[in-house]
């Protein structure tokens, strides 16, 4: 930290860090927020989902690249690799709403969750049954080009992860606030019990919310495998947990609030580590969470109502 | 079924006292021939623990051998001296139906540690597994007074374990042992085990004022805030003992003085179901459960609603820290990963699975996943798909547990049985 | 039962000498608890063949008891409690991380067994316990030899250092390498100590930061599921330094998950795979032929852990089927062992069960195989 000039560089480099971060948090916790929003319980099994598709996104990448590489362009493979991930995750999403969460539409909350976390730890022990002790490495489906701009190190991946992300995000948003279904999920957010009554299947919209949160979730996924490229069965687990609170910290139902809070999370775990020393990062991003919740009580969009258990 | 029905009708009279002696006579079966004549006639290697299940699994060729020596040490005993004893073990249930509960409750409790210690005594990993038992039936408790009793869903109790476990073996060490980081031991060793309760006091009350953190924000509002304040909660302690050198940060902390023999666990255990057990049948308890179901109703009912949860939640809090204490003066070793994501994900199984707002359930819990995680462990990998699948069906079946609002009578548990 | 039989039946049982082997088959890194499991099953086959072990003139049969610790304190515990006082092992070899030998050692030598920590570099774990041994060399040996190679090979003054703040060995090795690192040239020549957290993927701020101070090296003690990550984006944010980094690099999944990345790096190791010769080069050649892949070095030490313990039992003289007894004579047979030739290295134990031995530093050549560079010996 010599100079004022040299700090604008090391600023941007950590903005740009600190982005791409968030995007993860950010496209997971919409996932999140989602089935939050609409069933009002924790999907624990959210993080493993997202695991999963990365597993998935692997597969299909490496099936993929094995008949076309050399023949189609990268940026083809990946396009196809997303579409068809985004298609198959989408049905592990339904496959937890109706094996693990209909059963339970009844029941208390909690246990709801409590299901969420053991389809989880399922999940990762199957995976490393199946795949073994080995971890594996993400193809890279883009070939990863870095640029330097006046000190500022960025490559294309970065940059593809964060608009794309932000694509993902305006999609949704768009679907939310335009479409029939879209409709349907907000009222159902907005109150649980009445819509039912208005010819909304809650049948229909639970596995819909859940294939939607596991699709975004997948392609989270095949941008964390360029970003990030080592796979690991518990890669899930702590992402998971974190989205969890980028969720609930968005405010109930909010899909803005949970992106919003995805960045927020993002910006705080990088900024914390640049600014006070690395150890204490975790305490300290911690801290600040706590604070804001603290001083808003409700999130950052959260609807005035109580959340009761229905115990 | 007709069998089973026959069977149940047969073994219908038999009082508490009747079967404790038969587990007595079981155990010292178990005792004299169990290694020399029994096991070696049926084919097995030593005395099975944990009922043979890991024999069992790790080789096929042992069930049958394993199956035997369940039904000949304990199954069969059991029974059979249950029987043959019930024409004086029930006049004197009867008896003791006239003294005050508590007396009956108390010979009752003490029969049953001499068992279990005669039963554990055979062999050391039997004697670990019932004290980390005993542990998390205290902490499954403790949790269920803040998640079935108050109706929250907290996930910050293996920071209060964390914070209990340090305090007190901080306070150990410092005190009767010999080690790298507080120098020579303070007070003579034989002084231990008397100012030991101290030691795991001072952890539980440390454990409940950190408690505050999460309570004072969280009961701001009603809601889900609570989970992830709790989390954060966990994820802060965790990082701020890895950043405490004095104490071993993530290298941990090792050399607790042996403190915790199977005497000392079992008492604290009983201790805290007498205790918890009072406090949600007292008034206290009646209010919170008040205002687990309508809060709004309860206030209007007098019930101080704020005072009450910040109660139970510090109340918990405790508990956990006891908990914490115990378990690290059994490891005699310590660090912070182990109150982490994993440590809460089993201690959320062990509540959820035995039963919200029930004591008996919580007990049930604990043991069975203690249970399972042991027997299983043979299976390596595939343990981790069985027991959530498990625990899917459970809640599946029984959304809130095996046992749930509902607690035994000691009082009928412990009387006379008559001959239908 | 009557009082019928002798008691003689107690002493029918035939006495078979059993190994019982403490490794993270799940968990954090099941890669080490795989190769633990192999070099400990590729041992045992060659005992079968040779019709058992033999013990002052007398074969026995070997049977080896594998637990799952899990990666955690408390399994650990519990496995070797278990392994001691339910199956009666003579030796345990393992665990494999410091997290889970140092209080897997207080067991065994609470009830007076050996063990053998092949891979635990963590002073504590043997400190005071006559029954606990250790195949691999101390970090306070590992992180001078780091910081002398360093300096020697490129004449740096400055350094960083990145580790896991919440796991046992990094942290410890990264401290132990700042001191040695200050010694040499100076306080403040540490010019980043940065850390994360287990399980981070994303170490773009602390790298900045790193990048930032000026150092002209980075070391980073961390293991085989982080170091590409670490490498690939300190290069894609700029870095322009060599990472050096310690044994727990010494996986063959360093390289495989790394790629091009990771050529022409240093680490400081146990053996290297590269190039080797004799006994190693047979080992090598046969875990390869019968696991598809190269050993790391947990496995060559997990090797060599196990024929210590083959050692001692046959030096102890005789089995008496008093396993205290029995126990007690292989760990005073274990201790006297001098200048066993070990496939990573001659070892001669320590009043403390460490041995002493030499370190190894490994270059990642340009095919990505692990080539000796130069080995450093105490």
């Amino acid at each position: 930290m010599e100079s004022f000039t040299d700090l604008i560089p090391f600023f941007i480099q950590n903005f740009i860090n600190a982005l791409q971060r968030g995007s993860f948090y950010a496209v997971i916790s919409i996932g999140y927020s989602m089935v939050y929003g609409v069933l009002m319980l924790f999907n624990f099994a959210h993080g493993d989902i997202f695991m999963v598709g990365t597993y998935i996104g692997f597969g299909i990448a490496t099936l993929f690249l094995s008949l076309f590489a050399g023949i189609l362009p990268g940026p083809v493979i990946f396009v196809g690799t997303v579409v068809v991930t985004m298609f198959l995750a989408s049905w592990i999403g339904v496959f937890v709403e109706v094996a693990g969460y209909r059963p339970l539409r009844q029941a208390p909350r909690a246990s709801a969750a409590i299901t969420g976390l053991m389809i989880g730890i399922i999940f990762e022990t199957g995976i490393l049954i199946l795949l073994g002790a080995k971890r594996l490495s993400f193809p890279p489906l883009i070939e990863s080009v870095s640029y330097n701009v006046g000190g500022v190190y960025f490559t294309n991946i970065k940059v593809m992860i964060i608009i794309i992300s932000l694509l993902l995000m305006l999609a949704l948003h768009t679907f939310i606030q335009k479409t029939k279904w879209g409709m349907a999920m907000r009222a159902m957010s907005y109150d649980f019990l009445a819509v039912p009554l208005m010819g909304v299947s809650i049948n229909i919209m639970a596995p819909l919310t859940f294939a939607i949160g596991a699709g975004l979730a997948a392609v989270a996924g095949i941008l964390y495998g360029q970003a990030y490229p080592i796979l690991d069965p518990y890669m899930g687990v702590l992402i998971g947990w974190k989205a969890f609170v980028a969720a609930i910290l968005g405010g109930r139902g909010s899909i803005k609030g949970a992106a919003l809070a995805g960045y927020l999370l993002g910006f705080i775990e990088i900024f914390v580590a640049t600014i006070f020393p690395s150890t204490l990062r975790d305490l300290i991003a911690y801290s600040i969470i706590l604070l804001i919740l603290t001083f808003r009580p409700r999130g950052f969009f959260g609807m005035e109502h109580s959340t009761k258990l229905r115990l | 079924m007709k069998i089973v029905q026959s069977i149940k009708k047969f073994l219908s009279n038999i009082p508490m006292a009747g079967w404790l002696l038969g587990m007595l006579v079981a155990v010292l079966i178990e005792y004299f021939w169990g290694y020399d004549y029994i096991s070696y006639y049926l084919g097995l290697p030593k005395i099975p623990v944990l009922f043979g299940a890991i024999i069992m699994l790790k080789d096929p060729t042992m069930i049958p051998g394993a199956l035997a020596y369940d039904l000949v040490v304990y199954v069969l005993p059991v029974c059979i001296v249950g029987k043959a004893s019930a024409f004086f073990t029930n006049p004197l249930a009867a008896a003791m139906e006239k003294l005050p509960l508590w007396i009956s409750v108390l010979i009752h409790l003490c029969c049953f540690y001499g068992i279990l210690s005669l039963w554990a005594g055979i062999n050391d990993y039997r004697v670990l597994v019932v004290k980390l038992t005993l542990i998390s039936i205290i902490l499954t408790i403790s949790i269920n007074v803040i998640n079935g009793y108050q109706g929250e869903f907290s996930c910050s109790h293996p920071g209060f374990m964390a914070v209990g476990a340090y305090v007190s073996s901080v306070i150990t060490l410092f005190l009767f042992a010999n080690d790298k980081i507080f120098g020579a031991a303070v007070l003579p060793p034989s002084l231990g085990p008397w100012l030991f309760p101290f030691a795991l006091i001072m952890g539980g009350i440390a454990a409940s004022v950190a408690s505050l953190l999460v309570a004072i924000p969280s009961f701001r509002t009603r809601g889900d805030y609570l989970a992830i304040i709790s989390l954060a909660f966990m994820f802060i302690v965790k990082s701020a003992v890895e950043n405490i050198n004095v104490i071993g940060g993530a290298r941990g902390m090792g050399g607790q003085p042996d403190l915790a023999p199977l005497y000392v666990i079992f008492i604290w255990t009983m201790l805290c179901i007498w205790v918890i057990h009072n406090f949600v049948t007292s008034i206290m308890g009646k209010a919170l459960n008040a205002v687990r179901d309508d809060e709004a109703a309860s206030e209007s009912m007098t019930v101080k609603t704020r005072k009450t949860k910040m109660t139970a939640f510090m109340f918990g809090a405790f508990w956990a820290g006891i908990a914490g204490g115990l378990f690290a003066h059994v490891l005699t070793y310590i660090n912070p990963g182990m109150f982490s994501i994993n440590r809460l994900a089993e201690i959320l199984a062990m509540v959820y699975f035995g039963g919200l707002n029930s004591i008996v359930g919580s007990i049930v819990g604990a043991v069975s996943i203690n249970i399972l995680g042991e027997a299983l462990r043979p299976l390596e990998l595939f343990k981790w798909i069985i027991i959530p699948l498990i625990l899917i069906f459970v809640m599946i079946f029984r959304p809130y547990g095996l046992i749930s609002f509902r607690e035994i009578n000691a009082g009928k548990l412990l009387a006379a049985r008559k001959n239908k | 039962m009557t009082m019928v039989f002798s008691s003689s039946a107690f002493c029918k049982r035939e006495t078979v000498i059993k190994i019982g082997i403490n490794a993270p088959l799940t968990g954090d890194i099941p890669k080490v608890g795989e190769g633990t499991k192999y070099a400990a099953q590729m041992w045992l086959s060659d005992i079968e063949k040779a019709g058992g072990l033999e013990v002052g003139g007398q074969k026995y049969k070997v049977e080896l008891v594998i637990e799952d610790n899990e990666s955690k304190a408390e399994s650990a515990v519990k496995a070797n409690t278990k392994m001691i006082s339910q199956d009666d092992v003579l030796a345990i070899v393992g665990p494999q991380s410091s997290k889970q030998a140092v209080p897997a050692g207080e067991v065994a030598n609470k009830y007076k067994t050996v063990m053998i920590s092949p891979w635990s570099t963590n002073p504590d774990t043997t400190m005071d316990r006559p029954f606990v041994f250790r195949g691999c060399f101390l970090d306070p040996f590992q992180g001078p030899v780091v910081a002398n190679f360093i300096t020697d090979e490129f004449g740096f003054t400055k350094a960083a250092v990145l580790y896991d703040v919440a796991s046992d060995y990094p942290k410890g090795l990264a401290e132990v390498f700042k001191d040695a690192w200050e010694n040499k040239h100076g306080a403040g020549s540490i010019v980043a100590f940065e850390s994360f957290t287990t399980k981070d993927t994303d170490f773009s701020s602390q790298l900045t930061k790193i990048i930032q101070s000026g150092a002209q090296v980075l070391f980073t003690p961390q293991y085989y599921n982080e170091v590409p990550l670490i490498v690939k984006q300190a290069q894609e944010l700029g870095w322009k330094g060599p990472v050096v980094g310690s044994d727990s690099w010494g996986s063959a999944e360093t390289v495989e998950l790394c790629g091009e990345a990771c050529y022409g790096q240093f680490f400081s190791s146990h053996y290297a795979a590269a190039g080797a010769k004799g006994a190693t080069k047979d080992f090598i050649d046969r875990y390869n032929e019968k696991y598809g892949y190269i050993p790391d070095d947990v496995a060559a030490l997990t090797w060599d852990a196990l024929r210590l313990a083959q050692q001692a039992i046959q030096d102890a003289g005789k089995l008496t089927g008093r396993i205290d007894k029995d126990r007690q004579a292989v760990r005073d047979a274990l201790a006297k062992i001098t200048n066993f030739a070990g496939i990573t290295g001659n070892m001669t134990f320590t009043e403390e069960g460490d041995p002493v031995k030499c370190a190894v530093i490994v270059k990642i050549n340009d095919k990505g195989e692990y080539e000796f560079y130069k080995s450093v010996c105490p």
